[in-house]
């Protein structure tokens, strides 16, 4: 699989609370209504203008702080199509397997990569193409490849179980 | 080579053999919820396995309503009703109402946190309960609504960063100034999926508050768990409310001598000095008197990094060198962690003295850790507080806030403008 989309550039330590506003997650339930609101106090552009496909590319410990899901759920939603970052918080990352969002760890193609830019994402050959220049990203540790095969953590759990 | 702490606690709840890096399944002690994420989990799971579906054991799930406690609108109180209906159904008895606090607390108060448990829940500072050794984790309702399958989830088994630390604070300073020294030093992801284990005579001599504070900030650098195995009067008060066996669980998941670290560090805290998290992030510190004569607009003491009995009983301390009264230019609230600590501090006569000094006294509750609870600050305020973060917009858009230890706070509420504690307690 492989995606191509525009890229939303951001810094490090993007907290949860930016990308999903504290005061949305008492009220909002539906999947559609939080992707109308994702990272509205990160940057209001993207909240109006992102589109399905764009990519978005964060720095250090992306999606630190609360460990609410909605946070993924949001840009899930949204039709983002992968967060590349130089690395992630964890509880954000376990989330992101866990509702299916691709994420991928590539220091050196987040310092390449612009506001803007078009980056394609070729899952499988384990590559970002960017600017012409080609940026190698490693594999899924195995037991995640697992999940993500079984479409996350829930179906992945009924399946070891014999539930499924 | 011997064995870290999160080693033995997951060999223990998985039933094998574990080495560093390893993904394993472990067994849960405690699936928990608050009354934020609580609904979505239990919907989740509803969805994925059917309405009649029971959860492998309704006696290992708790629920703490403890974020908007009591509810605060409609849409709240609805959210509470689905969990409590749902507790119905599946037979919880766990279920901590809007008259019991903060949900780690409430829950390592009734005993029901051993060192080595293994505990999900819907709050990123779950870990604050490796203050007696438990693995506790924050998670998303995904993670809680698989674990209710069958009792178990999946971990890696993370590398542990050893801190050790030695000294005596001097007057003024506490856990919490050295907690933000550490923040400032490592940074917000600087223990990103590591486990951290805390000794050294400072830790050994530490009071149970004082390592929830330490270990409760462990998640403003994106640790996994911290781990601190009980000892002298933590281990007293531990066995007490939950069981003789707390004893020998502490002993046998304590870290081996010759243990493998991927780091460790020291620090020392004799010339430690008060420091303040200047907005917005709780890895931008200075010392407080570099901040000092800032204006401040609120002032809160609460939360679980700082909502114990004896931080509140150190604010009034503050309160009452500096003459009993706080500034009428700001405005002081302070929550107790749980019914617990707020019992005695009226049964001690604490509250009447904030009542008298022009405080605001509440329910125990999360408080302003929670958007649209209250004490939400309109754009242009400043605030002061001991929670564990001062993001962006997050008590109020447009509103800024330094985060600093109770005594500080304090100082600050009694003088109007930042103040280094030191100053009152001459």
């Amino acid at each position: 699989m492989s995606v191509k989309g525009k890229v939303w550039k951001y810094g490090d330590d993007v907290n949860t609370d930016v990308i999903f506003p504290g005061k949305y997650t008492y009220t909002i339930k539906e999947r559609a209504d939080m992707a109308k609101v994702a990272c509205e106090d990160l940057d209001p552009e993207f909240t109006k203008n992102a589109k399905p496909g764009d990519i978005i590319v964060g720095g250090k410990n992306w999606g630190c702080g609360s460990s609410r899901e909605q946070a993924v759920s949001c840009i899930k939603e949204r039709g983002i199509a992968a967060i590349i970052a130089k690395s992630f918080a964890r509880i954000y990352y376990r989330n992101c397997f866990n509702e299916g969002l691709p994420i991928i760890i590539c220091p050196a193609a987040v310092e390449a990569i612009s506001a803007g830019d078009e980056v394609e994402i070729d899952f499988e050959k384990g590559v970002i193409v960017a600017g012409g220049k080609e940026y190698p990203f490693p594999p899924y540790p195995e037991f995640v490849q697992g999940l993500i095969k079984d479409g996350g953590l829930i179906p992945h759990v009924k399946k070891e179980l014999g539930l499924a | 080579m011997g064995k870290t702490s999160i080693v033995k606690i997951m060999e223990r709840a998985s039933g094998h053999p574990v080495k560093v890096g390893d993904r394993v399944w472990c067994n849960i002690d405690w699936a928990t919820c608050r009354d934020f994420g609580g609904a979505n989990a239990v919907l989740l799971f509803e969805k994925e396995m059917g309405k009649e579906a029971k959860v492998w054991d309704p006696d290992k799930l708790a629920f703490t309503f403890d974020l908007q406690a009591p509810a605060h609108s409609e849409k709240v109180a609805t959210n509470q009703k689905i969990i409590r209906e749902f507790c119905k159904r599946q037979g919880v008895k766990r279920v901590f109402d809007i008259n019991h606090g903060i949900g780690q607390h409430v829950m390592l108060e009734a005993g029901m946190i051993k060192p080595g448990d293994v505990v999900l829940g819907t709050d990123s500072h779950m870990n604050l309960l490796g203050s007696v050794g438990a693995f506790a984790t924050g998670v998303g309702n995904s993670d809680i609504a698989a674990s209710y399958i069958a009792g178990k989830n999946w971990f890696r088994v993370p590398e542990t960063m050893k801190i050790e630390v030695t000294g005596k604070f001097k007057k003024g300073v506490c856990m919490r100034d050295l907690l933000t020294h550490i923040i400032g030093d490592l940074g917000a992801g600087g223990m990103d999926f590591l486990a951290v284990e805390f000794t050294g005579e400072t830790i050994e001599n530490s009071s149970l508050n004082e390592r929830i504070t330490l270990c409760s900030m462990v998640t403003e650098m994106s640790g996994k768990v911290p781990l601190i195995m009980p000892n002298g009067e933590v281990l007293k008060w531990l066995v007490e409310r939950a069981g003789p066996e707390v004893e020998k669980l502490a002993k046998e998941l304590k870290a081996d001598p010759d243990a493998e670290y991927c780091k460790v560090l020291h620090y020392d805290v004799t010339d430690l000095e008060p420091l303040a998290s200047c907005p917005d992030a709780p890895d931008n510190v200075k010392p407080v008197r570099e901040i000092a004569g800032t204006h401040v607009d609120q002032v809160h003491i609460g939360s679980c990094s700082n909502g114990r009995y004896e931080d509140i009983a150190a604010a009034h301390r503050v309160l009452m060198a500096g003459g009993g009264k706080v500034s009428p230019t700001v405005r002081t609230i302070i929550t107790p962690s749980t019914t617990e600590v707020q019992l005695r501090c009226v049964e001690e006569g604490l509250a009447a003295d904030f009542l008298k000094a022009g405080i605001v006294f509440t329910n125990p509750t999360c408080s302003l850790c929670t958007a649209e609870h209250y004490g939400a600050m309109p754009a242009g305020d400043v605030g002061c507080s001991t929670t564990n973060r001062n993001f962006i917009g997050k008590v109020g858009k447009g509103s800024h806030t330094y985060l600093m230890s109770p005594m500080t706070a304090m100082a600050t509420a009694v003088k109007g403008c930042i103040t280094d504690p030191r100053d009152i307690l001459k």
